[in-house]
Protein backbone atom coordinates (compact mmCIF):
# COMPACT_ATOMS: atom_id res chain seq x y z
CA UNK A 1 0.00 0.00 0.00
CA UNK A 2 2.86 2.25 0.96
CA UNK A 3 4.65 1.29 -2.22
CA UNK A 4 1.60 2.13 -4.25
CA UNK A 5 1.31 5.48 -2.51
CA UNK A 6 4.97 6.24 -3.19
CA UNK A 7 4.58 5.25 -6.82
CA UNK A 8 1.55 7.51 -7.08
CA UNK A 9 3.54 10.36 -5.52
CA UNK A 10 6.38 9.86 -7.95
CA UNK A 11 3.98 9.74 -10.87
CA UNK A 12 2.20 12.85 -9.65
CA UNK A 13 5.49 14.69 -9.21
CA UNK A 14 6.60 13.60 -12.65
CA UNK A 15 3.31 14.75 -14.14
CA UNK A 16 3.59 18.11 -12.42
CA UNK A 17 7.16 18.50 -13.62
CA UNK A 18 6.22 17.60 -17.16
CA UNK A 19 3.28 19.98 -17.07
CA UNK A 20 5.51 22.74 -15.77
CA UNK A 21 8.05 22.02 -18.49
CA UNK A 22 5.33 22.05 -21.11
CA UNK A 23 3.96 25.33 -19.83
CA UNK A 24 7.46 26.79 -19.76
CA UNK A 25 7.98 25.75 -23.35
CA UNK A 26 4.69 27.34 -24.35
CA UNK A 27 5.44 30.59 -22.59
CA UNK A 28 7.05 33.25 -24.75
CA UNK A 29 10.77 33.24 -24.39
CA UNK A 30 12.80 36.18 -23.38
CA UNK A 31 12.10 38.91 -25.88
CA UNK A 32 14.67 39.39 -28.54
CA UNK A 33 14.08 43.09 -28.37
CA UNK A 34 15.28 44.44 -25.12
CA UNK A 35 13.62 47.39 -23.55
CA UNK A 36 16.69 48.13 -21.47
CA UNK A 37 18.93 51.07 -22.07
CA UNK A 38 21.68 50.52 -24.59
CA UNK A 39 20.77 46.86 -24.89
CA UNK A 40 21.15 46.67 -28.61
CA UNK A 41 23.27 48.10 -31.34
CA UNK A 42 20.80 47.30 -34.12
CA UNK A 43 18.03 49.72 -34.90
CA UNK A 44 14.84 49.66 -36.93
CA UNK A 45 12.36 52.41 -37.54
CA UNK A 46 8.63 52.33 -37.04
CA UNK A 47 6.33 54.70 -38.90
CA UNK A 48 2.62 54.83 -38.17
CA UNK A 49 0.31 57.06 -40.17
CA UNK A 50 -3.22 57.45 -38.91
CA UNK A 51 -6.31 57.93 -41.00
CA UNK A 52 -6.31 61.65 -40.28
CA UNK A 53 -2.75 62.01 -41.55
CA UNK A 54 -1.01 62.31 -38.20
CA UNK A 55 2.24 60.41 -38.00
CA UNK A 56 3.96 58.65 -35.11
CA UNK A 57 7.55 57.48 -35.49
CA UNK A 58 9.82 55.43 -33.28
CA UNK A 59 13.36 54.19 -33.49
CA UNK A 60 13.75 50.86 -31.71
CA UNK A 61 17.07 49.33 -30.70
CA UNK A 62 17.56 45.62 -30.45
CA UNK A 63 20.46 43.37 -29.63
CA UNK A 64 19.90 40.45 -31.97
CA UNK A 65 20.58 40.02 -35.66
CA UNK A 66 16.91 40.00 -36.61
CA UNK A 67 13.63 40.96 -35.07
CA UNK A 68 10.07 40.28 -36.11
CA UNK A 69 7.65 43.04 -36.94
CA UNK A 70 5.57 42.05 -33.94
CA UNK A 71 8.53 42.31 -31.57
CA UNK A 72 9.45 45.68 -33.03
CA UNK A 73 5.92 46.92 -32.48
CA UNK A 74 5.84 45.57 -28.94
CA UNK A 75 9.12 47.25 -28.09
CA UNK A 76 8.09 50.54 -29.61
CA UNK A 77 5.49 51.02 -26.90
CA UNK A 78 2.78 51.83 -29.40
CA UNK A 79 -0.36 50.06 -28.23
CA UNK A 80 -1.87 47.62 -30.67
CA UNK A 81 -4.12 44.62 -30.86
CA UNK A 82 -4.24 41.97 -33.52
CA UNK A 83 -5.64 38.73 -34.69
CA UNK A 84 -3.82 35.66 -35.93
CA UNK A 85 -4.73 34.38 -39.38
CA UNK A 86 -3.13 30.96 -39.67
CA UNK A 87 0.27 30.99 -41.20
CA UNK A 88 -0.28 34.53 -42.43
CA UNK A 89 0.55 35.56 -38.90
CA UNK A 90 -0.67 38.45 -36.86
CA UNK A 91 -2.79 41.07 -38.57
CA UNK A 92 -2.98 44.45 -36.87
CA UNK A 93 -6.59 45.26 -36.03
CA UNK A 94 -6.13 48.40 -33.94
CA UNK A 95 -3.04 50.51 -33.58
CA UNK A 96 -2.40 53.54 -31.43
CA UNK A 97 -6.08 53.75 -30.46
CA UNK A 98 -7.32 53.63 -34.03
CA UNK A 99 -9.96 52.35 -34.35
CA UNK A 100 -11.05 52.77 -30.76
CA UNK A 101 -13.33 49.76 -31.16
CA UNK A 102 -13.76 47.24 -33.89
CA UNK A 103 -16.11 44.38 -34.61
CA UNK A 104 -14.33 42.78 -37.54
CA UNK A 105 -10.68 42.41 -38.37
CA UNK A 106 -9.63 43.56 -40.89
CA UNK A 107 -12.18 46.34 -40.74
CA UNK A 108 -14.90 46.60 -43.34
CA UNK A 109 -14.20 50.28 -44.02
CA UNK A 110 -10.54 50.75 -43.10
CA UNK A 111 -7.63 48.55 -42.07
CA UNK A 112 -3.99 48.85 -41.14
CA UNK A 113 -1.83 48.18 -44.18
CA UNK A 114 1.66 46.93 -43.33
CA UNK A 115 4.74 48.09 -45.21
CA UNK A 116 8.40 47.18 -45.05
CA UNK A 117 11.42 49.21 -46.04
CA UNK A 118 14.67 47.31 -46.48
CA UNK A 119 17.88 49.21 -45.82
CA UNK A 120 16.32 52.61 -46.32
CA UNK A 121 14.74 51.79 -49.66
CA UNK A 122 11.15 52.56 -50.63
CA UNK A 123 8.19 51.05 -48.83
CA UNK A 124 6.91 47.72 -50.06
CA UNK A 125 3.51 46.41 -49.14
CA UNK A 126 3.85 43.35 -46.96
CA UNK A 127 1.92 40.24 -47.81
CA UNK A 128 2.72 38.64 -44.48
CA UNK A 129 1.52 39.37 -40.99
CA UNK A 130 3.77 41.27 -38.63
CA UNK A 131 4.70 38.10 -36.77
CA UNK A 132 6.05 36.67 -40.02
CA UNK A 133 8.05 39.77 -40.95
CA UNK A 134 11.76 39.68 -40.28
CA UNK A 135 13.63 42.94 -39.91
CA UNK A 136 17.33 43.64 -39.60
CA UNK A 137 19.40 46.66 -38.75
CA UNK A 138 18.41 49.61 -40.94
CA UNK A 139 15.01 48.23 -41.92
CA UNK A 140 11.73 49.92 -41.15
CA UNK A 141 8.20 48.79 -40.49
CA UNK A 142 5.37 51.04 -41.58
CA UNK A 143 1.65 51.16 -40.95
CA UNK A 144 -1.00 53.25 -42.60
CA UNK A 145 -4.70 53.24 -41.86
CA UNK A 146 -6.17 52.96 -45.34
CA UNK A 147 -9.63 52.45 -46.84
CA UNK A 148 -10.52 48.79 -47.29
CA UNK A 149 -11.08 49.28 -51.00
CA UNK A 150 -8.50 50.77 -53.27
CA UNK A 151 -4.75 50.78 -53.62
CA UNK A 152 -3.14 51.31 -50.21
CA UNK A 153 -0.72 54.21 -50.21
CA UNK A 154 2.47 54.09 -48.24
CA UNK A 155 3.26 56.01 -45.06
CA UNK A 156 5.97 58.71 -44.98
CA UNK A 157 9.47 57.53 -45.80
CA UNK A 158 11.39 56.17 -42.81
CA UNK A 159 14.53 58.12 -43.65
CA UNK A 160 15.79 60.03 -40.67
CA UNK A 161 13.73 58.21 -38.06
CA UNK A 162 16.84 56.40 -36.90
CA UNK A 163 19.36 58.83 -38.31
CA UNK A 164 21.76 57.20 -40.74
CA UNK A 165 20.56 53.90 -42.13
CA UNK A 166 23.76 52.05 -41.42
CA UNK A 167 25.27 52.88 -38.11
CA UNK A 168 28.30 51.47 -36.41
CA UNK A 169 27.86 49.79 -33.10
CA UNK A 170 29.60 52.60 -31.31
CA UNK A 171 27.42 55.24 -32.89
CA UNK A 172 24.34 53.22 -32.22
CA UNK A 173 25.31 52.74 -28.61
CA UNK A 174 25.92 56.45 -28.24
CA UNK A 175 22.56 57.23 -29.79
CA UNK A 176 20.92 54.67 -27.60
CA UNK A 177 22.36 56.27 -24.49
CA UNK A 178 21.27 59.65 -25.77
CA UNK A 179 17.79 58.37 -26.21
CA UNK A 180 17.92 57.02 -22.69
CA UNK A 181 18.11 60.49 -21.39
CA UNK A 182 15.52 61.95 -23.69
CA UNK A 183 13.04 59.14 -24.17
CA UNK A 184 10.29 60.62 -22.08
CA UNK A 185 10.37 64.05 -23.63
CA UNK A 186 11.00 62.71 -27.11
CA UNK A 187 7.94 60.50 -27.05
CA UNK A 188 5.77 63.41 -26.08
CA UNK A 189 7.39 65.62 -28.68
CA UNK A 190 6.61 63.11 -31.38
CA UNK A 191 2.94 63.20 -30.71
CA UNK A 192 2.91 66.97 -30.51
CA UNK A 193 4.78 67.35 -33.77
CA UNK A 194 2.65 64.82 -35.49
CA UNK A 195 -0.36 67.00 -35.15
CA UNK A 196 -2.96 68.04 -32.67
CA UNK A 197 -5.34 65.31 -33.69
CA UNK A 198 -2.96 62.64 -32.54
CA UNK A 199 -2.47 64.35 -29.23
CA UNK A 200 -6.20 64.79 -28.88
CA UNK A 201 -6.67 61.11 -29.49
CA UNK A 202 -4.38 60.51 -26.58
CA UNK A 203 -2.01 58.44 -28.63
CA UNK A 204 1.26 59.53 -27.11
CA UNK A 205 0.41 59.50 -23.42
CA UNK A 206 -1.43 56.23 -23.74
CA UNK A 207 1.04 54.39 -25.87
CA UNK A 208 4.49 55.78 -25.38
CA UNK A 209 6.02 54.28 -22.27
CA UNK A 210 8.08 57.12 -20.96
CA UNK A 211 10.43 54.77 -19.20
CA UNK A 212 11.36 52.85 -22.33
CA UNK A 213 14.86 53.98 -22.90
CA UNK A 214 15.30 52.22 -26.21
CA UNK A 215 12.79 54.47 -27.85
CA UNK A 216 14.27 57.39 -29.64
CA UNK A 217 11.38 59.22 -31.17
CA UNK A 218 12.61 61.39 -34.02
CA UNK A 219 10.50 64.46 -33.57
CA UNK A 220 11.97 66.35 -36.49
CA UNK A 221 11.43 63.51 -38.88
CA UNK A 222 7.88 63.10 -37.78
CA UNK A 223 7.10 66.75 -38.31
CA UNK A 224 8.74 66.73 -41.71
CA UNK A 225 6.89 63.67 -42.76
CA UNK A 226 3.59 65.04 -41.67
CA UNK A 227 4.13 68.17 -43.68
CA UNK A 228 4.72 66.20 -46.85
CA UNK A 229 1.82 63.85 -47.41
CA UNK A 230 2.97 60.58 -48.93
CA UNK A 231 0.90 59.63 -51.88
CA UNK A 232 3.36 57.39 -53.58
CA UNK A 233 1.95 53.96 -54.33
CA UNK A 234 3.86 51.14 -52.73
CA UNK A 235 5.84 48.60 -54.68
CA UNK A 236 4.67 45.05 -55.15
CA UNK A 237 4.00 43.03 -52.01
CA UNK A 238 7.06 41.85 -50.19
CA UNK A 239 6.77 38.09 -50.19
CA UNK A 240 10.13 37.68 -48.60
CA UNK A 241 11.66 35.87 -51.54
CA UNK A 242 12.40 36.37 -55.20
CA UNK A 243 11.53 33.98 -58.00
CA UNK A 244 9.84 30.93 -56.62
CA UNK A 245 11.10 27.77 -58.37
CA UNK A 246 8.30 25.84 -56.70
CA UNK A 247 5.84 27.67 -58.91
CA UNK A 248 7.44 26.12 -61.98
CA UNK A 249 7.21 22.64 -60.43
CA UNK A 250 3.57 23.24 -59.55
CA UNK A 251 2.81 24.47 -63.07
CA UNK A 252 4.34 21.36 -64.63
CA UNK A 253 2.52 19.07 -62.18
CA UNK A 254 -0.79 20.86 -62.63
CA UNK A 255 -0.44 20.86 -66.41
CA UNK A 256 0.29 17.15 -66.42
CA UNK A 257 -2.67 16.30 -64.23
CA UNK A 258 -5.00 18.55 -66.21
CA UNK A 259 -3.82 17.02 -69.48
CA UNK A 260 -4.37 13.51 -68.18
CA UNK A 261 -7.85 14.41 -66.96
CA UNK A 262 -8.76 15.89 -70.35
CA UNK A 263 -7.47 12.80 -72.13
CA UNK A 264 -9.53 10.55 -69.86
CA UNK A 265 -12.62 12.68 -70.36
CA UNK A 266 -12.18 12.60 -74.12
CA UNK A 267 -11.60 8.85 -74.09
CA UNK A 268 -14.70 8.38 -71.96
CA UNK A 269 -16.81 10.37 -74.42
CA UNK A 270 -15.57 8.33 -77.35
CA UNK A 271 -16.41 5.19 -75.40
CA UNK A 272 -12.91 3.81 -75.64
CA UNK A 273 -12.59 0.71 -73.54
CA UNK B 1 -9.46 2.92 -71.69
CA UNK B 2 -10.70 0.11 -69.54
CA UNK B 3 -13.01 0.79 -66.66
CA UNK B 4 -13.77 -2.01 -64.34
CA UNK B 5 -16.87 -2.45 -62.32
CA UNK B 6 -16.93 -0.94 -58.90
CA UNK B 7 -14.75 -3.01 -56.66
CA UNK B 8 -16.81 -5.05 -54.32
CA UNK B 9 -15.12 -6.95 -51.57
CA UNK B 10 -12.61 -9.25 -53.14
CA UNK B 11 -13.26 -7.99 -56.66
CA UNK B 12 -10.48 -6.42 -58.74
CA UNK B 13 -9.69 -2.91 -57.68
CA UNK B 14 -8.66 -1.10 -54.56
CA UNK B 15 -9.82 -2.32 -51.20
CA UNK B 16 -12.59 -0.21 -49.64
CA UNK B 17 -10.38 0.64 -46.70
CA UNK B 18 -7.68 1.96 -49.03
CA UNK B 19 -10.30 4.15 -50.68
CA UNK B 20 -11.45 5.40 -47.31
CA UNK B 21 -7.92 6.31 -46.21
CA UNK B 22 -7.25 8.01 -49.54
CA UNK B 23 -10.45 10.07 -49.30
CA UNK B 24 -9.84 11.17 -45.72
CA UNK B 25 -6.24 12.11 -46.56
CA UNK B 26 -7.23 14.06 -49.67
CA UNK B 27 -9.91 15.98 -47.78
CA UNK B 28 -7.40 16.74 -45.03
CA UNK B 29 -4.91 18.12 -47.52
CA UNK B 30 -7.53 20.15 -49.38
CA UNK B 31 -8.86 21.77 -46.23
CA UNK B 32 -5.57 22.26 -44.43
CA UNK B 33 -4.37 25.03 -46.68
CA UNK B 34 -5.71 28.18 -48.33
CA UNK B 35 -3.11 28.00 -51.06
CA UNK B 36 -4.96 27.72 -54.40
CA UNK B 37 -2.08 25.88 -56.06
CA UNK B 38 -2.20 23.00 -53.59
CA UNK B 39 -5.99 22.94 -53.65
CA UNK B 40 -6.01 22.89 -57.44
CA UNK B 41 -3.49 20.05 -57.52
CA UNK B 42 -5.57 18.03 -55.07
CA UNK B 43 -8.69 18.64 -57.16
CA UNK B 44 -6.92 17.56 -60.34
CA UNK B 45 -5.46 14.48 -58.67
CA UNK B 46 -8.87 13.49 -57.33
CA UNK B 47 -10.47 14.09 -60.71
CA UNK B 48 -7.92 11.83 -62.39
CA UNK B 49 -8.49 9.12 -59.81
CA UNK B 50 -12.24 9.37 -60.21
CA UNK B 51 -12.07 9.21 -64.01
CA UNK B 52 -9.77 6.21 -63.85
CA UNK B 53 -12.00 4.18 -61.56
CA UNK B 54 -15.45 5.41 -62.59
CA UNK B 55 -17.63 2.36 -63.27
CA UNK B 56 -19.46 2.12 -66.60
CA UNK B 57 -22.87 3.74 -66.55
CA UNK B 58 -21.95 6.35 -63.98
CA UNK B 59 -21.37 9.92 -65.07
CA UNK B 60 -19.29 12.75 -63.64
CA UNK B 61 -21.25 15.52 -65.36
CA UNK B 62 -23.82 15.96 -62.55
CA UNK B 63 -20.99 16.10 -60.07
CA UNK B 64 -19.21 18.67 -62.24
CA UNK B 65 -22.32 20.84 -62.31
CA UNK B 66 -22.64 20.63 -58.53
CA UNK B 67 -18.97 21.59 -58.15
CA UNK B 68 -19.31 24.55 -60.48
CA UNK B 69 -22.44 25.71 -58.69
CA UNK B 70 -20.86 25.40 -55.24
CA UNK B 71 -17.65 27.13 -56.29
CA UNK B 72 -19.58 29.89 -58.03
CA UNK B 73 -21.77 30.50 -55.00
CA UNK B 74 -18.71 30.66 -52.72
CA UNK B 75 -16.99 33.17 -55.01
CA UNK B 76 -20.14 35.26 -55.33
CA UNK B 77 -20.79 35.41 -51.60
CA UNK B 78 -17.22 36.42 -50.83
CA UNK B 79 -17.27 39.01 -53.60
CA UNK B 80 -20.44 40.58 -52.22
CA UNK B 81 -19.67 40.30 -48.52
CA UNK B 82 -15.94 41.07 -48.44
CA UNK B 83 -15.10 44.63 -49.36
CA UNK B 84 -11.37 44.54 -48.80
CA UNK B 85 -8.81 44.75 -51.56
CA UNK B 86 -6.84 47.13 -53.70
CA UNK B 87 -8.44 46.46 -57.08
CA UNK B 88 -12.01 47.70 -57.13
CA UNK B 89 -14.21 46.12 -59.81
CA UNK B 90 -17.46 47.93 -59.03
CA UNK B 91 -19.31 49.65 -56.23
CA UNK B 92 -22.73 48.92 -54.82
CA UNK B 93 -24.68 51.59 -52.92
CA UNK B 94 -23.32 51.83 -49.41
CA UNK B 95 -26.76 51.72 -47.79
CA UNK B 96 -27.40 48.19 -49.05
CA UNK B 97 -27.02 45.88 -46.07
CA UNK B 98 -24.04 43.53 -46.14
CA UNK B 99 -23.36 43.80 -49.87
CA UNK B 100 -23.10 47.59 -50.08
CA UNK B 101 -19.63 48.95 -50.79
CA UNK B 102 -16.72 48.19 -53.06
CA UNK B 103 -16.52 44.87 -54.87
CA UNK B 104 -12.89 43.93 -55.23
CA UNK B 105 -10.91 41.54 -57.36
CA UNK B 106 -9.18 40.22 -54.24
CA UNK B 107 -12.49 39.23 -52.67
CA UNK B 108 -13.54 37.50 -55.86
CA UNK B 109 -10.29 35.56 -56.10
CA UNK B 110 -10.38 34.54 -52.45
CA UNK B 111 -13.98 33.40 -52.88
CA UNK B 112 -12.84 31.36 -55.85
CA UNK B 113 -10.14 29.79 -53.71
CA UNK B 114 -12.75 28.87 -51.12
CA UNK B 115 -14.84 27.31 -53.86
CA UNK B 116 -11.78 25.46 -55.15
CA UNK B 117 -11.26 23.98 -51.69
CA UNK B 118 -14.87 22.90 -51.61
CA UNK B 119 -14.56 21.33 -55.06
CA UNK B 120 -11.36 19.51 -54.10
CA UNK B 121 -12.98 18.13 -50.96
CA UNK B 122 -16.07 16.98 -52.86
CA UNK B 123 -13.96 15.32 -55.53
CA UNK B 124 -12.00 13.57 -52.79
CA UNK B 125 -15.11 11.96 -51.30
CA UNK B 126 -16.79 11.34 -54.65
CA UNK B 127 -15.27 7.83 -55.08
CA UNK B 128 -17.07 6.74 -51.89
CA UNK B 129 -20.32 7.37 -53.71
CA UNK B 130 -19.50 6.85 -57.38
CA UNK B 131 -16.91 4.06 -57.27
CA UNK B 132 -17.74 2.04 -54.18
CA UNK B 133 -20.97 0.24 -53.45
CA UNK B 134 -22.77 1.25 -50.24
CA UNK B 135 -21.77 -1.95 -48.44
CA UNK B 136 -18.15 -1.29 -49.43
CA UNK B 137 -18.35 2.05 -47.65
CA UNK B 138 -19.60 0.29 -44.54
CA UNK B 139 -16.74 -2.21 -44.78
CA UNK B 140 -14.23 0.59 -45.23
CA UNK B 141 -14.96 2.06 -41.83
CA UNK B 142 -13.10 0.83 -38.77
CA UNK B 143 -15.14 -1.50 -36.51
CA UNK B 144 -16.14 1.13 -33.94
CA UNK B 145 -17.37 3.41 -36.71
CA UNK B 146 -19.57 0.78 -38.35
CA UNK B 147 -22.81 2.62 -37.62
CA UNK B 148 -21.26 5.85 -38.82
CA UNK B 149 -20.33 4.05 -41.99
CA UNK B 150 -23.89 2.94 -42.48
CA UNK B 151 -25.12 6.49 -41.99
CA UNK B 152 -22.53 7.84 -44.44
CA UNK B 153 -23.34 5.16 -47.01
CA UNK B 154 -27.05 5.80 -46.67
CA UNK B 155 -26.58 9.55 -47.02
CA UNK B 156 -24.38 9.18 -50.07
CA UNK B 157 -26.90 6.83 -51.59
CA UNK B 158 -29.74 9.25 -50.95
CA UNK B 159 -27.89 12.09 -52.66
CA UNK B 160 -27.60 10.20 -55.91
CA UNK B 161 -31.16 8.89 -55.49
CA UNK B 162 -32.38 12.45 -55.04
CA UNK B 163 -30.70 13.42 -58.32
CA UNK B 164 -32.26 10.49 -60.13
CA UNK B 165 -35.70 11.32 -58.78
CA UNK B 166 -35.30 14.94 -59.82
CA UNK B 167 -34.49 13.89 -63.37
CA UNK B 168 -37.34 11.38 -63.53
CA UNK B 169 -39.95 13.74 -62.12
CA UNK B 170 -38.77 16.55 -64.39
CA UNK B 171 -39.02 14.30 -67.46
CA UNK B 172 -42.47 13.07 -66.42
CA UNK B 173 -43.76 16.61 -65.94
CA UNK B 174 -42.37 17.70 -69.30
CA UNK B 175 -44.19 14.82 -70.96
CA UNK B 176 -47.36 16.19 -69.39
CA UNK B 177 -46.67 19.56 -70.99
CA UNK B 178 -44.97 21.32 -68.11
CA UNK B 179 -42.43 24.02 -68.95
CA UNK B 180 -40.28 25.99 -66.51
CA UNK B 181 -41.72 29.49 -66.22
CA UNK B 182 -40.09 31.30 -63.35
CA UNK B 183 -39.35 30.07 -59.86
CA UNK B 184 -42.96 29.27 -58.94
CA UNK B 185 -43.34 26.78 -61.75
CA UNK B 186 -40.59 24.62 -60.20
CA UNK B 187 -43.02 23.75 -57.39
CA UNK B 188 -44.53 21.21 -59.73
CA UNK B 189 -41.20 19.37 -59.81
CA UNK B 190 -39.81 20.03 -56.35
CA UNK B 191 -42.88 18.98 -54.38
CA UNK B 192 -43.08 15.48 -55.94
CA UNK B 193 -39.30 15.13 -55.57
CA UNK B 194 -39.41 15.92 -51.85
CA UNK B 195 -42.40 13.62 -51.30
CA UNK B 196 -40.64 10.81 -53.17
CA UNK B 197 -37.47 11.35 -51.11
CA UNK B 198 -39.45 11.09 -47.86
CA UNK B 199 -41.19 7.97 -49.11
CA UNK B 200 -37.85 6.42 -50.11
CA UNK B 201 -36.37 7.20 -46.71
CA UNK B 202 -39.26 5.55 -44.89
CA UNK B 203 -38.97 2.52 -47.16
CA UNK B 204 -35.22 2.31 -46.54
CA UNK B 205 -35.72 2.48 -42.80
CA UNK B 206 -38.30 -0.32 -42.94
CA UNK B 207 -36.01 -2.44 -45.11
CA UNK B 208 -33.10 -1.98 -42.72
CA UNK B 209 -35.27 -2.88 -39.76
CA UNK B 210 -36.62 -5.95 -41.56
CA UNK B 211 -33.03 -7.09 -42.19
CA UNK B 212 -32.11 -6.78 -38.55
CA UNK B 213 -30.23 -3.50 -38.54
CA UNK B 214 -29.07 -2.76 -35.02
CA UNK B 215 -29.68 -6.32 -33.81
CA UNK B 216 -26.02 -7.18 -33.69
CA UNK B 217 -22.63 -6.79 -35.28
CA UNK B 218 -22.66 -6.83 -39.06
CA UNK B 219 -21.09 -9.88 -40.65
CA UNK B 220 -19.93 -10.41 -44.21
CA UNK B 221 -19.51 -13.44 -46.40
CA UNK B 222 -16.17 -12.36 -47.81
CA UNK B 223 -13.69 -9.93 -46.34
CA UNK B 224 -11.38 -7.81 -48.47
CA UNK B 225 -7.68 -8.06 -47.78
CA UNK B 226 -5.21 -5.25 -48.21
CA UNK B 227 -2.84 -6.00 -51.04
CA UNK B 228 0.45 -4.32 -51.85
CA UNK B 229 -1.27 -1.85 -54.14
CA UNK B 230 -3.80 -0.93 -51.46
CA UNK B 231 -1.07 -0.41 -48.92
CA UNK B 232 0.89 1.79 -51.34
CA UNK B 233 -2.14 3.97 -52.06
CA UNK B 234 -3.09 4.28 -48.40
CA UNK B 235 0.47 4.96 -47.28
CA UNK B 236 1.15 7.62 -49.92
CA UNK B 237 -2.12 9.40 -49.18
CA UNK B 238 -1.62 9.28 -45.44
CA UNK B 239 1.94 10.51 -45.93
CA UNK B 240 0.68 13.50 -47.90
CA UNK B 241 -1.81 14.37 -45.16
CA UNK B 242 0.81 14.01 -42.43
CA UNK B 243 3.18 16.20 -44.47
CA UNK B 244 0.67 19.03 -44.76
CA UNK B 245 -0.52 18.86 -41.17
CA UNK B 246 3.02 18.47 -39.86
CA UNK B 247 4.35 21.45 -41.78
CA UNK B 248 1.41 23.52 -40.61
CA UNK B 249 2.08 22.59 -37.01
CA UNK B 250 5.76 23.34 -37.56
CA UNK B 251 4.85 26.84 -38.65
CA UNK B 252 5.88 26.50 -42.28
CA UNK B 253 3.60 28.72 -44.33
CA UNK B 254 1.20 26.76 -46.50
CA UNK B 255 -1.54 29.39 -46.70
CA UNK B 256 -2.14 32.27 -49.04
CA UNK B 257 -4.15 35.41 -48.48
CA UNK B 258 -4.71 37.73 -51.43
CA UNK B 259 -5.32 40.79 -49.28
CA UNK B 260 -4.63 43.63 -49.66
CA UNK B 261 -3.29 43.01 -53.17
CA UNK B 262 -2.95 39.90 -55.29
CA UNK B 263 0.38 38.17 -55.52
CA UNK B 264 1.66 34.78 -56.61
CA UNK B 265 1.18 32.09 -53.95
CA UNK B 266 4.40 30.78 -52.39
CA UNK B 267 5.04 27.17 -53.38
CA UNK B 268 6.99 24.50 -51.57
CA UNK B 269 8.08 21.72 -53.98
CA UNK B 270 7.83 19.15 -51.18
CA UNK B 271 4.15 19.97 -50.73
CA UNK B 272 3.63 19.76 -54.50
CA UNK B 273 5.05 16.25 -54.31
CA UNK B 274 2.62 15.53 -51.50
CA UNK B 275 -0.28 16.60 -53.71
CA UNK B 276 1.00 14.44 -56.55
CA UNK B 277 1.13 11.44 -54.23
CA UNK B 278 -2.64 11.64 -54.04
CA UNK B 279 -2.81 10.86 -57.76
CA UNK B 280 -1.25 7.44 -57.22
CA UNK B 281 -4.57 5.52 -57.47
CA UNK B 282 -4.95 6.81 -61.03
CA UNK B 283 -1.79 4.86 -61.88
CA UNK B 284 -2.90 1.72 -60.04
CA UNK B 285 -4.91 0.09 -62.80
CA UNK B 286 -7.49 -2.57 -61.95
CA UNK B 287 -5.95 -6.04 -61.86
CA UNK B 288 -7.14 -9.60 -62.01
CA UNK B 289 -9.48 -10.83 -59.30
CA UNK B 290 -7.88 -11.89 -56.08
CA UNK B 291 -9.37 -14.84 -54.20
CA UNK B 292 -11.30 -13.56 -51.26
CA UNK B 293 -10.67 -14.86 -47.81
CA UNK B 294 -13.68 -16.40 -46.16
CA UNK B 295 -15.03 -14.29 -43.36
CA UNK B 296 -16.63 -15.41 -40.12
Amino acid sequence: MCGVGRLASVLAATAVALAAAALASLAPGSPMVSSCAGAGSQRAALVVEHGDGSVVTRCVSFGTATVTGEQLLNSSGVAWSGQAFGSYGQAVCALDSEPARYATCPGQENYWAVFVSRGGRAWRLSSAGISSLTLVDGDAEGFRYVPAAGDPTAPPPPAGVCGAVVATAATAAARSSTSTATAASAATATATDAGPSAAAAGSAPATAPTGDATLAAAAGTSAGAASSPPDAAPAAPDTGSGLDPGLLVAAVAGGGLAGLALLRLAAGRRGVT
Amino acid sequence: MSRERAPSSGAPGLAPRAWFIWSVAAVTVALSTDNPIYRGLVALAALNVLLTWLPPGRRVRPLGLVLLFAAGIAALINLLAGHTGADVIARLPGDWPLVGGALTLESLVFGGVLGLGLAAALLAVAPLSLVLEPHDVVDAMPGPLERTGIAVATSLNLVSGFGRTFTEVGDAQRMRGWKPRGLRSWNEVLVPVVLTAIEDSVMLAESMEARGFGAGRRTSYARATLRRRDVAVAASAAGAAVLFVGLRLAGVAVDWYPYPTLYLPPINPVLVAGCLALALPSLARPAAPVPARRGP
